[in-house]
């Protein structure tokens, strides 16, 4: 229907000109939801105001809109005016300031009736009655003026005028931002609906629930630029571009159960000006400013947008102009082609003589990433996570950091692969020397490192390395929020409290800028309110330094609480992997249920160990304990199946199948 | 349903008026308290005024005599009485009843004014959206050129026009309101009455035409950016009614207002002008009797100008509660 094609639009305003839309490229099909996400600023309205026509006579624009093949940017504004709500109409932003302030609601809605199409006016009425009716206006309210109306009655009204002319293409520009979650229940309907009577539809919206919910396509914008589009339903699931991410992280859904993360920095907007050179010519020229300070600094027009705000950008992302290409069902607009995995574990196996810890195990993990390994004692967590950390080595299995080989590169350099990994053990105060004082603690992991660069091989360093050195340890501190006072660096560590302490140890594991952080059951010996502290702690920190973090605890609260996604042991195998959300609202296999449940303090499931047959070595080591147990559990290890469309994994052969929500329910209803 | 919510609001909108309505008149009952003693505590006399200027010599007896002759007696309560039964005595210069002289002196000046004011209004309005519409060079000559007229004073344009027109070029009757003892037909008289209006008429429409303009101007402005005219125009509305039944309607509100507080000042912009014109209005004749301390005429005349503001005030209230719902539902 609507086809946009490397479409710019740049607004003027004196010497500086604000770059709103950059090369935008999509299409708005026939029953078809199309989706725009992105902070405000990004040209979302823009976007809707330049398909509309709408948009300030003096702003530059470039490339086509096209509507059936035929090109608007060139058209006369009467032919536009034409197409204008016949065609194409448009929700605006609620606000009770977009309808006329001394007309009744009722001629507002039937005004496009009668001039649009030369309908009577009494009749006009009557058809207008009809569709606010359908919008649940009722007769008496449709003669009010519009502050006589509530928030979500203008909403309606709004629909109801958009829709009074049945356009064959609808933009909504944020329509939920006034509504209760009746009217959104009622709108994601009337969306359907509409959908089904083949509208295309364009939806504006901060809603990434709404989005999900309703949409096909989901076209993620940034300072005018389509980082990723993506098929709706990977919304807060299956995410590439890091600004998606971010985006996605801070948006409250009801089955979200990580605590809100956010975008690190500040919004920026760009600014286009043309400078005169001496010969005559000239060139254009973008400005990144935040804010209102156009006078930002002069920023290169080659490069990612989002690069100051990524939590994974080299070098490279500043240097070449990057396309939006095709990754699976996405198209991402990232030199590395969206967040990468930063490590990946393949059938890792370990055993301590004769126990096994670790049976083939595989997990990847992304840049960026909280993963939690959650699992009772015993279960292998710790031995995974310190064959992550390159702590331990592995019996067998392959394992991968930054797409090195880690064990090559562990033989090698072995000092440059530790500055890339921070651990923090379990136990904080037996993790740090009674001796040292703070500033050693900290320093310590620098003093390493550089003993092992062939220049601090003299022992007496230099005053500059010590300078360097100085600093580092003191940004440490402060990014866990420790004193830097002198007083405070002599400190020894049994003056401190158990909370100092971790931060302590926390502060250790930064000091050389690691990229992956492995934490160790970092808050099992704190008490509730230092725990938390510590966990938003290390929240913050993911945010603002982009960390990636292997958690392990045996809490599934906790784990709740800080991750992207869980993946939950048993006897050394991985159970079940998922989104967090997936794992804590759905879990598949009966022992994370378990955990969930005795978590919860509802043992429903629980129940004694069924006759004590031998499970083979081979069979699902939960099979004993198993309530859904079937004749192979006790044979065969069960297979990976994974849950439809999602990266949501379990091995089980009889997974549990209702929703714990459902379950409930039912379970209350047969007590 | 309908009706009874339609029928509701009328009710509600009477007893808001008759409150309304009741304020008016304490307001009208102060004028005339005013009108009563102000006159009073002016200085001067009548019969001063009227042998200071002449020749004649009188002995303090004598002006003691006429003193006391022409001196007020009457008391609030009649006076009030005197007031409602249209009996409001005599003129002392002209020696007729004040409400003869008020009563054909009155349609001169609303016909002058009201002319002046009505075409000034919506000349002005009408050009003050179509400026604001199509900004632009006309318009930035034309908001130059209204700045400057609204800065000139009708003093001033009365004399220039009186002296260019009437005077040099003899184009225009300089005086009066009609030809004199000429005994025309109806249609001639009205032709003639036209004809020495015009000038005084010019005057006070140039006088309050660039007001309006300007005021009308800057409320379209402001009314143009504003988010329900951006719908008006997305809805794909010929140019006129979004111009005029979004755009206009709403920067209708300011002028109106304006055009109740500038009739409070029509009185004094018609005292200069049809001086200047020795039109036979309300303004000559107050004029005269001021300056002949001629105490009934003034009292009459300060009376009956300042209720006539007052009616129209209220009036345009009521206009302006069906103009703006906004203000219906506040106390």
């Amino acid at each position: 229907m609507v086809e946009i094609e490397n479409y710019s639009a740049v607004y003027q305003d004196g010497n500086h000109s604000l770059l709103a839309l950059d090369r935008v490229t999509f299409s708005l099909n026939e029953g078809y939801i199309t989706v725009l996400i992105g902070e405000s600023g990004s040209g979302k309205t823009t976007m809707a105001n330049a398909i509309m026509g709408l948009l300030p006579k003096n702003t530059v624009t470039e490339g086509s809109i096209r509507l059936n093949g035929d090109e608007l940017t060139h058209l006369d504004d009467d032919s536009y005016r034409k197409l204008r709500w016949r065609t194409m109409a448009m929700v605006f932003q609620n606000s009770a300031a977009v309808l006329n302030p001394v007309q009744r609601i009722v001629n507002q809605v039937a005004e496009p009736l009668i001039y649009h199409l030369g309908i009577k006016k009494e009749e006009a009425l009557q058809i207008t009655e009809k569709k606010l009716a359908h919008m649940s206006i009722s007769s008496d309210e449709m003669f009010r003026y519009p502050h006589e109306l509530s928030g979500g009655q203008i909403q309606r009204t709004l629909f109801a005028m958009a829709l009074i002319l049945n356009p064959r293409v609808l933009i909504l520009d944020e329509p939920t931002s006034a509504m209760d979650a009746a009217l959104k229940a009622f709108m994601i309907s009337l969306l359907k609906e509409l959908k089904s009577k083949g509208t295309a539809i364009l939806l504006i919206t901060h809603d990434l629930d709404l989005a999900v919910k309703t949409a096909d396509e989901a076209i993620m914008l940034y300072l005018g630029q389509i980082m990723e589009v993506l098929p709706a339903r990977d919304l807060m699931q299956t995410l590439f571009h890091p600004c998606t991410v971010a985006m996605c992280r801070s948006f409250p859904t009801m089955d979200a159960v990580r605590d809100l993360g956010g975008m690190r920095g500040d919004a920026f907007y760009r600014y286009t000006h043309v400078h005169r050179l001496s010969d005559g010519k000239t060139e254009p020229h973008v400005h990144i400013a935040a804010g209102a300070d156009r006078e930002g600094g002069h920023a290169p027009i080659l490069g990612c947008l989002f690069r100051p705000r990524c939590t994974q950008a080299v070098e490279e992302c500043g240097r070449t102009s990057i396309q939006l290409t095709q990754a699976g069902t996405h198209k991402v607009r990232c030199v590395r082609g969206g967040i990468v995995d930063l490590l990946q574990l393949k059938q890792i196996k370990k055993a301590y003589g004769r126990i096994t810890a670790v049976d083939n195990a595989s997990v990847s993990l992304r840049a960026g990433e909280i993963l939690t390994i959650v699992g009772e004692t015993g279960s292998g967590k710790t031995t995974l996570a310190m064959i992550a950390a390159g702590a331990i080595e592995q019996d067998s299995g392959m394992r991968t950091f930054k797409d090195r080989t880690i064990d090559e590169w562990i033989k090698n350099e072995r000092f440059s692969f530790a500055s890339e990994v921070g651990i923090i053990y379990q136990n904080p105060a037996e993790s740090v020397s009674h001796r040292f004082t703070v500033y050693d603690i900290v320093a310590e992991p620098l003093h390493i490192q550089n003993k092992s660069s062939g220049a601090a091989a003299s022992k007496k360093r230099s005053g500059t390395q010590n300078e360097e050195e100085r600093k580092k340890v003191l940004n440490a501190l402060t990014d866990v929020h420790l004193p830097v006072e002198p007083d405070f660096l002599m400190r020894h560590p049994h003056e401190l409290n158990m909370g100092a302490i971790q931060r302590l140890c926390i502060a250790r594991a930064l000091v050389h800028d690691p990229v992956l952080i492995v934490a160790d059951e970092p808050t099992s010996a704190l008490d509730p309110s230092v725990q938390a502290k510590v966990i938003k702690l290390l929240l913050n920190l993911q945010i603002e330094k982009g960390l990636t973090i292997i958690f392990v605890t045996h809490d599934i609260g906790v784990a709740r609480k800080i991750s992207d996604r869980i993946c939950v042991m048993l006897a050394g195998r991985i159970v079940e992997i998922g989104p967090a959300s997936k794992i804590i609202n759905e879990p598949r296999h009966p022992y994370t249920e378990l955990l969930i449940d005795s978590a919860r303090g509802e043992l429903i499931h629980f129940e004694s160990p069924k006759s004590e047959q031998s499970v083979s070595p081979d069979g699902c080591p939960f099979a004993n304990r198993c309530s859904r147990r079937v004749g192979k559990c006790l044979e065969m290890n069960p297979p990976c199946s994974n849950v439809q469309g999602q990266s949501h994994l379990f091995w089980c052969f009889n997974p549990v199948v209702l929703f714990s929500y459902d379950k409930k329910m039912r379970t209350d209803g047969e007590k | 349903m309908k009706m009874e919510g339609k029928e509701l609001r009328i009710k509600t909108f009477l007893s808001h008026n008759t409150r309304r309505i009741m304020t008016y008149l304490i307001a009208a009952f102060l004028l005339i308290l005013l009108g009563y003693y102000l006159p009073r505590v002016l200085p001067g006399d009548y019969v001063t005024a009227m042998y200071s200027q002449s020749q004649a010599i009188i002995t303090e007896e004598e002006e003691a005599w006429l003193k006391a002759e022409y001196a007020d007696k009457e008391s609030f309560c009649e006076y009030i009485i005197a007031l409602v039964t249209l009996d409001w005595g005599y003129s002392l210069v002209f020696s007729e009843p004040v409400s003869d002289l008020i009563f054909s002196a009155l349609p001169w000046t609303l016909f002058l004014l009201g002319s002046a004011h009505l075409l000034a209004m919506i000349i002005g309005f009408i050009a003050g959206v179509e400026a604001a519409w199509r900004r632009g060079p006309l318009e930035k000559l034309s908001v130059g050129l209204m700045t400057f007229l609204e800065g000139a004073p009708e003093i001033a344009t009365g004399i220039l026009l009186l002296f260019i027109f009437a005077l040099v070029l003899g184009w225009f009757p300089a005086a009066g309101g009609e030809t004199a003892y000429a005994g025309y037909g109806m249609f001639r008289w009205g032709l003639d009455v036209l004809y020495h209006t015009i000038l005084p008429f010019i005057t006070l429409f140039f006088a309050y035409l660039p007001g309006n303009f300007l005021l009308a101007r800057g409320s379209m402005i402001v009314i143009l950016k504003s988010p329900f005219l951006k719908t008006a125009y997305a809805k794909g509305l010929p140019s006129l009614r979004v111009r005029y039944g979004h755009g206009a309607r709403n920067a209708l509100l300011p002028v109106v207002t304006r055009f109740g507080l500038r009739f409070s000042f029509m009185l004094t912009g018609a005292l200069v002008v049809e001086t200047i014109f020795s039109y036979p209005g309300l303004g000559t004749l107050l004029f005269k009797s001021i300056a002949l301390r001629d105490l009934p005429l003034i009292q009459a005349i300060v009376l009956f100008s300042s209720l006539l503001v007052l009616t129209v005030n209220i009036a345009l209230e009521i206009c302006y509660r069906f103009l703006d719902p906004r203000v219906r539902n506040e106390t």
